[in-house]
């Protein structure tokens, strides 16, 4: 397969792959890709760091920076929780308030609260609020329904 | 997910709250009502009075007005507390005292008296009421996400 690489002065960061069939190097390159952008790029101190979506715990926006916890670590991302949200489209992550995304996959347990809210543990034993605007957008996504859709 | 924020309108916020209020309006209609309907029988009449039931549809329907915005709506509470115990109290007084000045019970001091204790019993039974419910909702909650997270784990998530 003939490939080219190309550095470019300005523009976002573009891979375009042209076949004539889809062969199972295609596929091959498909996935590694699909893969790769779905990895997180953060920054823990002055390093950069990749961070893979099924370790995180839950992602934070504070006063306009964001945030992904894992178990041991907090990252700082470059991203806003708005483009988080379409990056992990697909992956088990739920809008769970205005500053905030869960992993779904790494709930603990769930606390049903007055006033129709949801309260969260996740793995770490952090206890997070699911308002109740957002609740039954989450009980449907529980249920194999649409929330956050 | 989406690519839209995803909120409600401040008029489904105002729609949600109504429907929590009328509900609970209802439940301590129903319970109030019952006594009143005692009281009648016992004392042998077998009509209601259309005048009363009013006062005691529009009571209930202020004190859930009252309970949501102003007493941090305490039957549904968390945690059951000192504060939670003087908002009970403090509304089982009112509701007396609408009794009292609409004549309910005709004034009879024995009738309004366990028209109180009715009252506070009713709002225990409530406060039960509201946690088991709960309790309930959490149970069928982490069952629903155990589901989900055996989905997810079988490939089939989302």
């Amino acid at each position: 397969m003939k490939y080219t690489i190309q550095q470019i002065a300005e523009g976002e960061d573009e891979v375009i792959l042209r076949y004539r069939e889809r062969t199972t190097e295609v596929e091959r390159i498909c996935s590694f890709l699909q893969g790769e952008l779905r990895r997180i790029r953060g920054f823990m101190e002055q390093e950069q760091v990749l961070l893979e979506p099924t370790e995180i715990l839950y992602i934070e926006s504070v006063d306009g920076k964001t945030f992904a916890y894992t178990e041991a670590e907090v990252l700082r991302t470059e991203y806003t929780l708005n483009r988080l949200e379409q990056l992990l489209d697909g992956v088990n992550f739920f809008r769970c308030s205005k500053s905030m995304i869960i992993n779904i996959d790494k709930v603990e347990r769930l606390r049903s609260l007055p006033s129709n809210r949801i309260e969260a543990t996740m793995g770490n034993g952090e206890r997070i609020l699911i308002s109740r605007t957002y609740a039954s957008d989450f009980r449907k996504r529980l249920r194999g329904g649409g929330g956050n859709e | 997910m989406s690519k839209e924020k995803k909120t409600i309108s401040g008029f489904e916020r105002y729609l949600r709250d109504e429907i929590g209020i009328e509900f609970k309006a209802c439940l301590y209609f129903f319970a109030m009502l019952f006594f009143y309907c005692m009281y009648r029988v016992i004392g042998g009449v077998y009509e209601a009075s259309i005048l009363h039931m009013a006062e005691l549809i529009l009571m209930t329907y202020g004190m859930g007005y009252l309970q949501v915005y102003v007493l941090s709506n305490f039957d549904e509470a968390e945690q059951f507390g000192k504060k939670e115990v003087c908002y009970l109290v403090f509304c089982s007084l009112l509701y007396t005292g609408a009794s009292w000045l609409f004549g309910w019970f005709d004034r009879q001091v024995g009738w309004t008296i366990g028209f109180l204790g009715y009252t506070l019993f009713e709002y225990v039974g409530a406060v039960w009421v509201y946690r088991v419910r709960r309790k309930i909702d959490e149970k069928l909650l982490n069952e629903e996400l155990r589901a989900f997270q055996e989905r997810g784990r079988d490939g089939e998530g989302n």
